[in-house]
């Protein structure tokens, strides 16, 4: 039975994911979640002084999509062959193109540059990543719900994460998006993840 | 008997790893090259209007990293188990870091503003980057010259393509990192890959 155990602030940012894989596989492991204060101090415990960082029975693993993608290989999440694993991935890569320009724009601009780069971004960038998500979905869904092969993929949970951020500042975001909205519903239904989101605290990213 | 087919540009960029896992794999793949006046007659033959794009068996799979994954796995240059490819992706994933950085200074139109971006992030960026690149190879090399488990996986691959171009920049930024060195001297004297590399296309990105 190995232990597991995830290092990373305490919000959501490159974190969420893995914590949303480890849950829907009814996995137990360590949310451990360092303040800005505490941070510093823990910096050289890490093997590329980064988080998050997944522990595996004392073996530290950096980088968040490596954490996503070996945890859902673990727990029968990342597609049923080499193919599937593929399309996921694609799905997931594509989300990751969202996140790598929408993240820093969110994370760390201020006001009022940072509410213009929103703007920006909602108007030139967004659409162009959600029609794509969409695209992939018709081609890998099977007519399904799910973006792989007609169940829940980590890419379906990925997904979930870094459209939280967009619907936070637009909630209404996915209307145009019919399939992206169902998608979304279908994840926040499975039971050990419904049960998460209800819990989990409100952070600031 | 698979077929592959493989869609780029005429360069090596983001498709060459591909081709690198081809090659020390010793696969025959169609080896398509779009010249730049031909590839907008073809761009909405691409699932994302993007490339590369592998076509496996009639699917097409965007997002060069999550094709070669798949092909990597195909091939069993990804990594013995869970654990292994794990590893290796995390060496991946912190060469696409430094990547990404340098990228948008490549495409940098301010020739002084470009100068100075390239030499910070000679200086300062990249450095960095490499550091923990080696400390990747010394944790998970065991004791070998390639990145993972003592055998070429595409992680090697990987860091030989993108130093390439990181090179034709800057041809001294490894002189201070010799197991770095090593490991590239040890990707070329792989027999398929030095045939690969004596006969490809000469690309400078």
């Amino acid at each position: 039975m190995s232990t597991y155990r995830l290092y990373y602030f305490d919000g959501r940012g490159r974190g969420e994911v893995p914590r949303l894989i480890l849950t829907a596989a009814g996995q137990k492991f360590e949310d451990i979640r360092y303040s800005e204060g505490e941070w510093p101090s823990h910096k050289s415990e890490m093997p590329l002084g980064q988080m998050p960082v997944l522990e595996i029975d004392g073996f530290k693993l950096p980088q968040s999509m490596t954490v996503a993608r070996f945890l859902a290989r673990q727990f029968h999440l990342a597609g049923k062959d080499n193919l599937e694993q593929a399309k996921a991935e694609a799905v997931a890569d594509t989300a990751t193109d969202l996140l790598n320009k929408f993240g820093p724009i969110i994370w760390y601009e201020e006001e009022p540059q940072k509410k213009a780069s929103i703007e920006k971004f909602f108007a030139n960038e967004l659409p162009k990543h959600l029609r794509n998500l969409e695209t992939l979905a018709k081609a890998y869904s099977n007519g399904g719900s799910f973006f792989v092969g007609n169940q829940l993929t980590f890419a379906d949970l990925h997904v979930y994460d870094v459209l939280e951020n967009v619907l936070e500042i637009d909630n209404n975001i996915l209307d145009q998006y019919l399939w992206l909205k169902t998608n979304r519903q279908e994840v926040g239904k499975h039971p050990k993840i419904a049960a998460y989101l209800k819990n989990r605290p409100r952070t600031a990213f | 008997m698979s077929i592959y087919k493989l869609f780029y540009f005429n360069l090596r960029a983001r498709a060459e790893i591909s081709r690198l896992i081809f090659a020390a794999a010793g696969q025959k793949f169609q080896d398509v090259r779009y010249e730049r006046n031909e590839w907008l007659s073809h761009k909405n033959e691409m699932p994302l209007g993007q490339v590369p794009v592998l076509e496996f068996n009639g699917t097409k799979l965007p997002q060069s990293l999550s094709i070669a994954r798949f092909l990597a796995k195909q091939f069993q240059l990804a990594g013995r188990d869970n654990f292994e490819q794990a590893k290796v992706d995390a060496v991946i994933d912190t060469i696409n870091d430094a990547m990404m950085i340098f990228m948008p200074i490549r495409r940098q139109e301010d020739e002084m503003k470009k100068k100075e971006l390239m030499k910070k992030f000679f200086a300062d960026q990249l450095p960095k980057h490499l550091k923990n690149l080696e400390t990747l190879g010394k944790l998970y090399g065991d004791g070998g010259p390639f990145f993972v488990g003592n055998h070429l996986t595409w992680a090697d691959l990987y860091f030989y393509d993108i130093l390439e171009t990181l090179l034709y920049a800057n041809e001294n930024c490894l002189n201070n990192y010799a197991w770095l060195k090593q490991n590239r001297v040890e990707v070329e004297k792989q027999p398929k890959v030095a045939e690969y590399l004596k006969n490809r296309p000469k690309s400078t990105m």
